[in-house]
């Protein structure tokens, strides 16, 4: 029973979150951009997702006649669920972890690449050409940046020994952060994350300018929704992998500061990594798709594979 | 062994498409993601200007030409009166020339900077299109002082324009937009011209050669990245513009990068001119030469063309003497860059193709017309 | 290698603080410049019913008619029917410009949507009695 009320409560605290994080998503963009971003609903605009959220429920469910429809009505939910799903391994603090499962990173990864699957059953059920390509992109993006992700995040599980994502974070404790020693697998994770996100500058299944809206076109109000909001879980999900495998999660910058609870530290961490994309899409243009695949696999893997090498020689005759 | 069936793909780009700058169809055949076959669709915005004219007299016309390449309506103005103007013989007063020197490579500026951010929103940045309308905003404020528009200005009448300056410190005003306008260059220049991504996406790609442009009849910008130095304001220089200093920027590669560097380059020698424009300006005198209640150009042809900021910008009337043209023609530069397009995008792939049909820099009311 | 992406981040970064250039229209008024082209307004004593505005109109927006004279006495024209249909009104100015008694002024009120096709039919009575932003230099 206690484990459901935590489901139910991390559910809506990461909802929370992602409230949160579309409000910093449109005033950051704003800022940077010489705007104000939302004013309008509620003290500062704050409000304003949930304005959105409103607007997207109570518009009509528009199913397309060409489309296949259990597919179409499938694709949100599979694109959505595991974004919530990966969130039960991530340790929020000492002993806050909902599921601490010995593979925990191989879990998150794993679950993490179903969410392609409803990304490419939204863009063929959707029936309309741009949401198909938009759909093949993502799915070559996926296979293309899972490669160089889990290599360079191999050379953390070396580092730990362990997949479990709280052992990693132990590890951590008893050295140094990883990202010191890691910091060329850090840099590859990052990209790769990126590309994983579908963010600017690898947001090309989505690439407004290009795509319509890629795999997105045909779809409105709640079913859209829900893609968006596991796109934004992601962000979440992201940040708070990267702050875990590579930021020393929960732990302080230094051991005078543990004071401080070590989730306000986990979420500090998350959150900055969370953001960081948003800062990269007010600055970034696109990239080719031809220049992206080119990237992952002449540059990214080759360099990761060299970084787990390197990892594997200093493990040993260090 | 089996082999698998493919098929082409037909894709219908526009008329209702982000990047397709207005109404413009594009019929593509794609194998993969590469571009076998292309076919422009245009006309969506034809309104019949050049028939409509006929029964408008020359100065009823003026807003027409608003609304042709409404981006640098200043210069679609100009283009007509000077027609009419040559046609005339007419001496425009001098104080006139200045303010039509000042708006025209203020549009220029403006229709650029339109072009930078919307190309760069083409190319999935988001940011510059803001900054770029910013300093848009600037000028549009600075035209709706002097000519109470901001995009439909009327501003040029046969014999001078309609207004002079607003107040004493309209000018202070202008020189002061262009002064800051560096910084704002710079920016973009920081920001956008030093960026990789940007960089990887433009070298190299859409390459027009220098024979073929000219076989094309490719003019402004589109010609001067393959390495002709053609700008009407030097080979047959009109206006007044004879008096200023500045350069015609000129590039050989050809390709969207030129492109790219060339119009921005193009914004910094129309920030000269306005510079000197403001420098030199007269102190006094009329803005409209002596001109007859009903204007009724003697009977005989005429072609005079101009600089816009997409190429060369032509019109042709024919007149009987009577105040409406007997066949007014105008050789819209986006109209004559557009035909290019095909040839560029075969081969191609559909992130390409955005990019390519972005640096020819069309604006769909001047190519319907 | 990647100096130009960090520049580029630079930028965004330091445009975070500074002065944001969104006007706060509608909930605050925005000033437009004297000059703008608005709607017209009209001042029916000054027309001498001289058809020029109708006349020069490029879209022919303006519909006039002249009122029949009570007096066989009186020599000045009057005003029956100034209508302007602002579904093809352009704003052009050259009405105003031809007008040899500034009898057809712009304004520079421009907010003029209306929510029914009717309503953008302006008649004598609508065209007499707008004063809003009338221009400086066209007040009486």
């Amino acid at each position: 029973m206690p484990a459901a009320l935590g489901a139910v409560v991390l559910l809506l605290v990461v909802l929370g979150l992602v409230t949160f994080a579309v409000y910093v998503h449109r005033k950051l963009l704003g800022w940077m951009q010489g705007r104000h971003g939302p004013t309008h609903t509620g003290p500062y605009g704050l409000l304003q997702t949930i304005a959105d959220t409103v607007k997207l429920l109570q518009k009509e469910d528009v199913i397309p006649a060409q489309v296949d429809r259990p597919l179409f009505r499938l694709a949100p939910i599979i694109a959505f669920a595991p974004s919530f799903v990966v969130l039960a391994v991530i340790p929020f603090a000492p002993g806050l972890t909902f599921a601490d499962v010995g593979v925990g990173l191989l879990f998150y990864l794993a679950v993490a690449s179903v969410t392609t699957l409803g990304v490419i059953a939204g863009g063929w059920a959707a029936n309309n050409k741009w949401s198909l390509i938009g759909a093949l992109r993502s799915a070559a993006q996926m296979v293309s940046y899972e490669v160089p992700l889990a290599l360079s995040a191999l050379a953390v599980v070396l580092m730990a020994g362990s997949l479990n994502l709280n052992a990693i974070v132990e590890a951590q404790a008893r050295s140094v952060w990883f990202v010191i020693p890691q910091a060329l697998g850090f840099v590859i994770f990052l990209i790769a994350a990126l590309a994983e996100l579908n963010r600017t500058p690898f947001d090309l299944t989505e690439a407004e300018s290009e795509l319509v809206a890629g795999y997105l076109t045909e779809y409105s109000g709640v079913r859209f929704a829900f893609f968006m909001l596991g796109e934004y879980v992601y962000l979440f999900a992201m940040g708070a992998l990267i702050a875990t495998l590579y930021f020393g999660g929960w732990l302080p910058p230094h051991p005078a500061l543990a004071f401080v609870p070590g989730i306000v530290w986990f979420l500090i961490k998350a959150l900055f990594f969370a953001v960081l994309p948003f800062w990269l899409q007010a600055t970034f243009p696109r990239a080719r798709v031809d220049q992206l695949m080119g990237l992952a696999w002449k540059g990214l893997i080759p360099l990761a594979m060299v970084n787990l090498v390197l990892t594997a020689a200093l493990k040993t005759w260090l | 062994m089996a082999t698998l069936r493919t098929e082409e793909l037909v894709l219908n780009v526009g008329p209702q498409h982000p990047s397709t700058h207005g109404v413009f169809r594009l019929i593509v055949t794609l194998d993969g993601e590469t571009i076998v076959d292309a076919r422009p669709v245009i006309g969506y915005l034809h309104r019949g200007t050049e028939k409509l004219a006929e029964d408008l007299t020359y100065t009823q016309i003026i807003p027409y030409t608003d609304r042709m390449d409404y981006l640098s309506a200043m210069i679609g103005n100009y283009a007509l009166v000077h027609a009419v103007e040559t046609l005339m013989g007419l001496e425009i007063p001098e104080r006139a020339e200045y303010l039509r020197v000042i708006a025209m490579e203020l549009n220029r500026i403006a229709s650029h900077l339109v072009w930078f951010g919307t190309y760069l929103l083409d190319l999935g940045a988001i940011t510059p299109f803001l900054y770029a309308f910013r300093e848009r905003e600037k000028i549009l404020q600075l035209f709706a002082e002097i000519s109470g528009a901001r995009l439909t200005y009327s501003y040029m009448r046969i014999g001078g324009v309609k207004w002079d300056v607003p107040d004493e410190g309209w000018l202070g005003r202008v020189e002061r937009f262009v002064d800051d306008f560096e910084r704002a260059l710079e920016e973009f220049h920081t920001l956008v011209t030093g960026n990789e991504i940007v960089q990887a996406r433009l070298k190299g790609i859409g390459r027009i050669d220098r024979e073929t442009a000219i076989a094309y009849g490719l003019t402004g910008v589109n010609l001067r990245s393959t390495g002709v130095a053609y700008d009407v304001r030097k080979a047959k220089p009109y206006s007044i513009y004879d008096r200023f200093e500045f350069e015609v920027p000129v590039r050989t590669e050809g390709d969207l990068w030129a492109r790219y560097l060339l119009r921005l380059e193009e914004m910094e020698q129309s920030r000269r001119i306005v510079k000197q424009a403001v420098r030199q300006f007269p102190s006094g005198g009329e803005i409209m030469a002596r001109m007859p209640k009903l204007i009724r150009p003697p009977a005989g042809e005429v072609y005079t063309s101009v600089e816009s900021p997409r190429g060369e910008l032509g019109v042709y009337i024919v007149s009987e003497g009577k105040p409406q043209p007997y066949r007014i023609h105008f050789r819209r530069p986006s109209f004559v860059n557009l035909q290019i397009l095909p040839r560029l995008l075969i081969g191609e792939n559909v992130a390409n193709m955005i990019a390519i049909l972005g640096s020819i820099d069309i604006v769909l009311g001047e190519v319907d017309a | 290698m990647a100096t130009g992406l960090l520049k580029g981040l630079g930028v965004t970064f330091q445009e975070m603080f500074r002065p944001k250039v969104t006007t706060k229209y509608p909930d605050e008024p925005y000033v437009f410049p004297n000059r703008l082209r608005g709607i017209q307004k009209l001042y029916v004593e000054k027309c001498i019913v001289c058809h020029q505005c109708a006349n020069i109109c490029p879209t022919q927006c303006i519909t006039i008619k002249e009122k029949p004279k009570t007096d066989p006495a009186q020599k000045k024209k009057e005003l029956a029917v100034f209508d302007i249909n602002f579904e093809i009104c352009i704003l052009c100015d050259l009405c105003t410009e031809v007008c040899p008694t500034e009898a057809i002024v712009m304004t520079s009120n421009v907010e003029l949507a209306e929510t029914s096709r009717a309503d953008l039919h302006k008649d004598l009575p609508w065209l007499e009695a707008n004063n809003t932003n009338v221009r400086e230099v066209n007040k009486p």
